[in-house]
């Protein structure tokens, strides 16, 4: 009983964490379905989420902001993990390379957008150096990689700073594997490409897969990078969102709000798919026992 | 030992992309004249600089501001992470799987709809508009990090020695206070330093609940990114990045002073 107790109050600053979570998506799903009184509206509807979804704008929206986090998440991934796998081979899996490679996920993403404008921009960096290499006559020449509705600059500043954080989100796990099975398979005559295939990377798909689900709901979500990289139309579905939900016209609100729902479904699609995948994952590497 | 060419490559190449962005804005930041197409700035200027110190956001005013207000989170969040993780790697319970997924929620829910969800109530709470709703919202982003890192740290250290020191009649209190808290203490800095991060870089949720009465250092960067003025926003960007570095490897070398510390022992 004194333990039942103690465990519930080491656990309520938690359990408070949790409910501000609940709350919120609390909010999200009824004020989406039309209740909100303090505007005087108190019908349950979906009128609301039928009223989004018959917006083509809306529906781009959703698309940019799925194609970005998809993009993001990827790539991320895959690089992150070969980062970490030179980082381990190498042997600088500590001291001054980690730190520089940790270097990214300490940089706010506000600042990632002025290095992307200066860099990538018409007149940044490396249209210079096309220039002074003599391959451009003028900046116009240069391909606009920002502002454009492919988002290829909001993209590429995700990168910047989710590839390290992949790299160190996956380190420990991944050189515990790899020094260990990943060695004896190369000690047994696997080449280290065979022996990182077949076995340092799947068994750290586990791991892989989390990184990549925190990056894809991050940059589904996120808000200022679209807002400084991307395009006017259309807009990354956060900031449509936001735009909505400061409309002056409050009737926009429980739009604004059949928005959020909606980002919230497609997370917890992602989520789900996710659990599933690790579920099945398990299975594998369990029954391969 | 084998060579890895390729992975070197790989390595290089990263630790350019991570170090060409910071070296070309802390030249934009001193840069006076850069017009296209040189490939280095025309003229340098402290204008900027000065800008900085004096001008209408007054920057130690602000970075003391936002410096309190992460280091906040971060300390907070790290109590609820060692509570969390005492909870959960200590005693047994049923439903424990449960505060391991929950733990994970908050980074499934993105962080522009948490905030536009929270907010009205926030707003009943009285707490928008206010440094304490604020870092309620930053603790949402803090939380699932400093658990994580918590629970690693206190499943590796164990609750033996604070037994024992409980059988030799040491208080609870007393025997985790002085026993166990020693040897959680390299984690939780790099919690509180996570934390730190994480507040620190927030943006959208700053924006919504704070309402522009809550002042940070990203709240006043990003109108000069929008506006496009390249000397001001870089000028922001190095002070930003460089008060973080400092006291993200203020809490480093404190961790590796303790971790050497006992290795002598």
């Amino acid at each position: 009983m004194k333990n039942k107790t103690h465990i519930f109050l080491l656990l309520l600053p938690f359990l408070g964490i949790s409910a501000m979570m609940c709350v919120s998506v609390w909010n999200v799903a009824v004020q989406s379905l039309g209740y909100i009184p303090a505007f005087g509206l108190t019908n349950l509807t979906l009128e609301y989420y039928k009223e989004v979804f018959r917006n083509p704008d809306f529906l781009s929206s959703v698309l940019v902001s799925l194609r970005i986090a998809l993009w993001s998440a990827v790539f991320a991934c895959i690089l992150g993990v070969a980062l970490s796998m030179a980082l381990i081979k190498t042997q600088k899996a500590r001291g001054a390379t980690l730190y520089a490679i940790r270097l990214p996920i300490l940089v706010p993403h506000a600042v990632v957008a002025v290095f992307v404008v200066q860099i990538l921009g018409q007149t940044g960096l490396i249209a210079r150096l096309g220039y002074a290499l003599g391959l451009l006559e003028d900046y116009t020449e240069f391909p606009q990689l920002l502002y454009t509705p492919s988002y290829f600059g909001t993209v590429l500043a995700y990168l910047w700073k989710e590839i390290p954080f992949v790299a160190y989100f996956v380190l420990a796990f991944m050189s515990g594997i790899s020094d260990t099975l990943g060695e004896a398979a190369e000690n047994l005559g696997a080449s280290p490409i065979r022996g990182f295939f077949e076995v340092t990377l799947p068994l750290s798909l586990n791991v892989i897969a989390k990184a990549f689900l925190i990056i894809f709901i991050f940059a589904f979500g996120g808000y200022e990078l679209p807002l400084l990289l991307g395009s006017t139309l259309p807009k990354a579905l956060s900031v449509q969102t936001y735009l909505s939900y400061m409309n002056p016209d409050l009737l926009q609100r429980p739009l604004a709000m059949a928005m959020n729902g909606t980002m919230l479904l497609l997370s917890a699609a992602i989520s789900f798919a996710y659990a599933l995948a690790i579920i099945g994952l398990n299975r594998k590497i369990g029954g391969a026992k | 030992m084998r060579k890895h060419p390729l992975l070197n490559i790989l390595l290089v190449t990263a630790l350019c992309c991570i170090f060409l962005p910071l070296a070309v804005v802390l030249l934009w930041s001193v840069t006076g004249r850069w017009p296209w197409p040189g490939l280095l700035p025309e003229s340098y200027t402290l204008r900027t600089v000065k800008e900085l110190f004096f001008g209408s956001a007054s920057l130690p005013k602000l970075l003391l501001s936002s410096i309190s207000l992460a280091l906040t989170v971060g300390i907070l969040g790290t109590v609820i992470g060692v509570l969390t993780a005492r909870a959960t790697e200590l005693y047994r319970f049923r439903g424990k799987s449960l505060v391991y997924m929950g733990s994970f929620f908050p980074l499934l829910v993105p962080g522009t709809v948490f905030a536009m969800g929270i907010q009205i109530t926030l707003i009943r709470l009285g707490l928008s508009d206010t440094v304490t709703g604020v870092i309620l919202v930053h603790l949402i982003a803090a939380v699932p990090y400093c658990i994580t890192i918590m629970t690693d740290v206190t499943r590796s250290v164990g609750s033996k020695l604070e037994q024992q020191a409980q059988v030799l009649g040491a208080t609870p209190l007393r025997s985790f206070f002085e026993v166990t808290l020693p040897s959680l203490l390299p984690g939780i800095l790099s919690s509180v330093s996570m934390g730190f991060i994480l507040s620190y870089s927030q943006y959208f949720t700053t924006l919504m609940v704070g309402g522009g009465r809550v002042k940070t250092i990203a709240l006043v960067l990003v109108p000069y990114i929008q506006s496009g003025d390249r000397a001001l926003s870089s000028v922001y960007s190095v002070a930003f990045v460089g008060s973080a570095l400092l006291v993200f490897f203020l809490f480093e070398g404190t961790i590796h002073s303790i971790q050497k510390g006992e290795d002598s022992l």
